[in-house]
């Protein structure tokens, strides 16, 4: 892992994957776990398509993706398989860009350079959807860039990104706070030593808030030009993003869709909204208990978006499961790592099989392929509740080997 | 009173403590009693299986689907039409004498369609599988088009020229009855789907290449025409097989691609219906009732009174049943023809006419096939997902889900256990030296101290024990590629030898290569056998419900051989890294027998492997990929545990 062959090696395959035609790679882009109807790749080319023929692409309710990219795709770059490299091998630069800043090598590199790098190219959760061509990879690569920047203190450039972030997609407005956090403090773990939150000032907190509100501002006005002036990008990207306004009710990974499938239409604003708001009861618990280290606070608020996202794509667990690798100190006090590990086992080969029964094969119903996503949704729990408490574990430290036995480590 | 009083008094702040002695007490009792539990889960999932046909288990069959109202109709099949099916076995029976070819029955059946006023037409095909081996037919099909809807809808009745199952070779009498039955259903009405004829030929690729082209799924190995008429949705499909003379009873084959069965509301339908409407009992495939024949192969040896025992004769009768079931089903072929609608959402069955002297014929089954014709035609909505998943113990009998599943599941979840167990096992290391002593100055009695065990907890390297898992399945994968390349069945004896050879051989080798781990970590071998089995479990799991029979194969063949690959116990034997490495003869026997298992039927199962393969190829059955990357791979994980010094 060590060679300084290992990186390069790993990038090039990633690039040669864009080029070379695989088999089983074109139904990947149909399929339900990998893409979503906010990031699939068939809607992004017939909202390109629309766009270029001069009719209004988010009319009509086929296409989601935000103004931003497809601006980027009609103009700068064609959507081609090499762009989703790209991103990936961004994304992966941004996390070996995380780690090094948290573990304070400003020079040279640090032994687990490969190791954070592979970990971010070969994990199938998001290998997969980056093959599928979804543009959630664009995502969580927006998203390791804010926390690469804010990590590295430029503030202006990380309160860009994150603005970004939030037009790409919606839901990721639940790690503003820790990113602000980020800024005012440092990456640098302080897990084992909690204190209290320790930032310059209100008045530069303030600054940054508004800094990222005319970013946003200015994202928001430049969308609406590239979307022809009109608003409706707004309820087809953000409003459906969220679910919050007649959900599209096409089955995925998360735990959304079939609570809605079986609904009456009379209860649905109520738990739309019960939904939505549950997102955000998180930020605020989260933020407080882990002030100490905010970039720890948004790994746990990844993680809960990978669970509890609506319309989840294995991207979003994916990026979670990738973030583990920069907290190498919490490793030790994991409690049931093998049990998640186990539970993700499970859950991916469930969710294709199950899918195929009630889709393809038409021998079970919708009740199978939401039991394999209850798994996943399990899974997804697991790791952040394992990840959550192992970050306050960390605190009491390993106790010695004679005491031991005199005490009792309890959970409240 | 004070008593009590006190006990109620007892201080709060303790209810958390004793709550968390409970828990670590009843963690302690579970890890204590691991050997038991996993011992206990797998022979109760054993012990189930061995129960699954006993008559207890099984329930009577039902229709669930309201709709179908089987045997419900007056037939109007009678014995003009039946020598009408007797004119075309004449002329089929002239068509088989003179060796005539695919294309002219083919011609001659769509001649005999379009003569009937249906638009009827030939398709073409041929395959072509790796070894360059070419499987090519011609296809006869019509379609009638339904006189009170739109034909968005279809049902398809098929017959192949091949009858696999009969002594006789040729399906005629299948296909004769299929043209009768085109030309009398044409004069009625009532129709509301489209119903379409196929006669395939061959057995099962020309049905396959037909339903391929229906769809518009043509894979890459296959070159077909494409179809002239179309019709809808096909909803259901009878597949007829009629060989012989005349049948006694008519037997149902239901298995269909990768373990898919049809939806069970169809066979009861017909099984009423053959009852009531046409006065033949229905079977299972080709076997016959205890009373009817007693075949007794498996009573043969018993004593005199459980060969004269009803229940044993039963007994015997269900197995009998659910062993052939499992043959089709864990292989993933299909049983007949009808297995190939599957891949396509069609529910389909096979009626076997089973050869007898009499007293049955084309009369029956002719009113047979039209009240189910009828019964199909009435429904309005796909039949319920929750009829998909049983096993047929007889015509009559069934179990549902919940009464087999477990078995398998008891099994993959004692393995789990096992393995997680092992995992926890792993972490902790019985140090052999003494400690520094200053954390034991409050030691009164330094002996006492001593003699108590030292668990200290230690590294688990996962990486290396998982690139051996990857490794080994690569491999598999890599292996499965060559058994598909053209050369290897051309010299198939040499070239499975060598694969054997190296397949075995090559993880041995690599494994010893592998750096002997630091004592303070944990050995290799424990980490692997722990992976080894949670992803085995998983893999049980995950199958039994997609396919049972191959889970319970799975269960059986994988079960003992992965508990038993390292031969400690978490509590017996914690870890003693001078216990085994003098019985390194004993290690190699034993990894030859693991490798046997995993490769073995490389060399004495050719065949097989011959079938498979052309299953795989031809009509896309997922049976011999699993063997080779999943299946084995495992099993030779188990043989690299028991060949690692542990």
């Amino acid at each position: 892992m060590e060679s300084s062959w290992f990186l390069p090696l790993l990038v090039s395959c990633r690039l040669l994957l864009a080029f070379t035609p695989i088999p089983f790679t074109s139904g990947l882009q149909y399929d339900h776990q990998l893409s979503s109807p906010l990031t699939s790749y068939s809607r992004l080319k017939e909202g390109l398509w629309l766009y270029r023929h001069d009719v209004d692409p988010y009319v009509g309710g086929v296409f989601r993706h935000s103004p931003l990219l497809l601006s980027l795709f009609s103009t700068v770059l064609p959507p081609l398989p090499v762009v989703w490299a790209m991103s990936d091998i961004t994304g992966a630069w941004a996390l070996l860009r995380i780690w090094r800043a948290r573990q304070r090598v400003r020079k040279g590199s640090s032994s687990r350079d490969s190791l954070v790098a592979a970990v971010y190219l070969l994990n199938p959760y998001l290998l997969l959807p980056s093959l599928a061509l979804s543009t959630s990879t664009f995502e969580n690569t927006v998203v390791l860039l804010t926390f690469m920047l804010a990590s590295e203190g430029k503030q202006s450039p990380a309160l860009l990104a994150l603005a970004l972030s939030t037009h790409l997609s919606i839901s990721t407005f639940i790690i503003v706070l820790p990113v602000l956090m980020l800024l005012l403090t440092s990456p640098v773990s302080q897990l084992a030593s909690p204190r209290p939150f320790v930032g310059t000032s209100v008045r530069s907190a303030g600054k940054y808030a508004s800094e990222f509100v005319a970013y946003w501002l200015v994202l928001f006005g430049a969308a609406s030009v590239m979307a022809g002036g009109r608003w409706g990008w707004v309820r087809e990207t953000w409003v459906q993003g969220l679910y919050l306004d007649s959900p599209g009710l096409d089955p995925n990974a998360g735990l959304w869709w079939y609570f809605f499938t079986e609904m009456f239409d009379h209860f649905r604003p109520f738990f739309l909204m019960v939904f939505s708001v549950h997102l955000m009861i998180y930020i605020l618990p989260i933020c407080i208990k882990f002030q100490h280290d905010p970039l720890y606070a948004s790994f746990l608020l990844v993680g809960i978006l990978g669970t509890f996202k609506a319309y989840l794509t294995l991207a979003d667990p994916g990026l979670f499961l990738s973030m583990f690798v920069l907290f190498p100190e919490v490793y030790p006090y994991l409690r049931h790592p093998i049990v998640t590990t186990l539970l993700h086992v499970h859950a991916s080969p469930l969710l294709p099989l199950f899918h195929a029964l009630w889709v393809t094969e038409g021998r079970g119903n919708a009740n199978f392929y939401y039991a394999a996503s209850l798994v996943m949704g399990v899974a997804g729990g697991a790791g952040v509740v394992d990840a959550c408490f192992a970050g306050m574990r960390i605190a009491i430290g390993d106790i010695a080997e004679g005491e031991r036995s005199k005490w009792e480590v309890m959970q409240e | 009173m004070e008593r009590i009083i006190a006990l109620l008094r007892r201080p709060r702040q303790n209810a958390n403590v004793a709550r968390l002695r409970r828990r670590k007490n009843a963690a302690e009792l579970v890890f204590r009693n691991l050997s038991k539990i996993t011992t206990a889960l797998v022979a109760v999932g054993y012990l189930w299986m061995i129960l699954i046909p006993i008559p207890p288990l099984s329930q009577p069959v039902y229709i669930d689907e309201n709709a179908l109202q089987p045997a419900q109709v007056n037939t109007n099949w009678n014995w003009q039409h039946v020598r009408q099916a007797d004119t075309y076995l004449n002329h089929l029976e002239g068509l088989r004498d003179r060796n005539a070819t695919s294309e002219q029955r083919a011609q001659f059946i769509r001649d005999e369609f379009t003569k009937l006023g249906l638009s009827a037409a030939t398709q073409n095909y041929t395959f072509t599988t790796s070894s360059g081996q070419r499987v090519s037919g011609v296809n006869a099909y019509a379609i009638m088009a339904s006189p009170r809807a739109s034909g968005s809808e279809a049902i398809v009745i098929s017959a192949s020229w091949l009858s696999e199952v009969g002594e006789e070779l040729y399906n005629l009498r299948g296909i004769s009855i299929v043209l009768a039955l085109a030309s009398f259903l044409k004069s009625y009405s009532l129709w509301a789907k489209d119903i379409v004829f196929v006669i395939g030929d061959n057995y099962f690729d020309g049905i396959h290449a037909w339903l391929n082209a229906y769809h518009g799924t043509i894979p890459p190995n296959l070159d077909t025409d494409l179809l002239e008429h179309t019709s809808g949705v096909i909803w259901n499909a009878l597949t007829i097989d009629y060989s012989g003379h005349s049948f006694s009873h008519l037997g149902v084959f239901f298995e269909g691609l990768n373990g898919r069965l049809s939806n069970q509301d169809l066979i009861n339908s017909v099984r009423l219906i053959s009852h009531y409407t046409g006065g033949v009992p229905l079977v299972l495939y080709d076997h016959l009732d205890a009373h009817d024949a007693p075949q007794s192969s498996l009573l043969a040896k018993a004593p005199e009174f459980m060969r004269r025992s009803p229940q044993f004769r039963e007994f015997e009768f269900r197995v009998r049943n659910v062993k052939r079931h499992v043959s089709y089903q864990a292989r993933g072929r299909p049983s007949g023809a009808h297995g190939l609608f599957h891949r396509f959402r069609i529910d389909a069955i096979t009626l076997y006419a089973v050869p007898a002297v009499g007293p049955h014929g084309f009369f029956a089954l002719g009113r047979i096939i039209e009240s189910t014709l009828r019964t199909s035609n009435n429904l309005l909505e796909r039949l319920h997902a929750s009829f998909f998943f049983y096993i047929l113990t007889s015509s009559g009998t069934f179990m549902k889900i919940g009464m087999f599943l477990p078995s398998a599941v008891l099994v993959g979840v004692g393995m789990m256990f096992w393995g997680l167990g092992t995992w926890v096992e792993a972490g902790w290391w019985k140090g052999t030296e003494r400690v520094s002593t200053d954390l034991d100055d409050k030691a009164k009695d330094p002996d006492v101290r001593r003699a108590r065990p030292r668990w200290r907890p230690r590294r688990r390297p996962v990486l290396p024990a998982l690139v051996v898992v990857l490794a080994t399945h690569a491999a598999g994968l890599l292996a499965f590629n060559l058994i598909t390349t053209p050369w290897f069945p051309q010299n198939q004896i040499t070239s499975s030898s060598i694969l054997f050879v190296v397949l075995s051989l090559l993880p041995a080798v690599l494994i010893t290569l592998a750096p002997s781990h630091p004592p303070e970590a944990a050995p290799i071998s424990m980490l692997l056998q722990s992976f080894n089995l949670c992803l085995a479990s998983t893999v049980i799991s995950i199958t039994s419900l997609l396919n049972f029979s191959l889970a319970a194969m799975l269960a059986i063949t994988l079960g003992i051989p992965l508990l038993r690959s390292r031969i400690s116990s978490p509590q017996q034997t914690p870890f003693q890294p001078l216990q085994s490495p003098s019985r390194t003869p004993a290690r190699l026997v034993a990894y030859a027998a693991y490798s046997m298992l995993a490769w073995g039927w490389l060399l004495f199962l050719p065949s097989e492997v011959e079938k498979a393969v052309w299953n795989w190829e031809v009509l896309g059955v997922w049976f011999a990929p699993f063997v080779c990357i999943v299946y084995a791979p495992l099993v030779l994980q188990a043989g690299l545990v028991r060949l690692c010094p542990s």
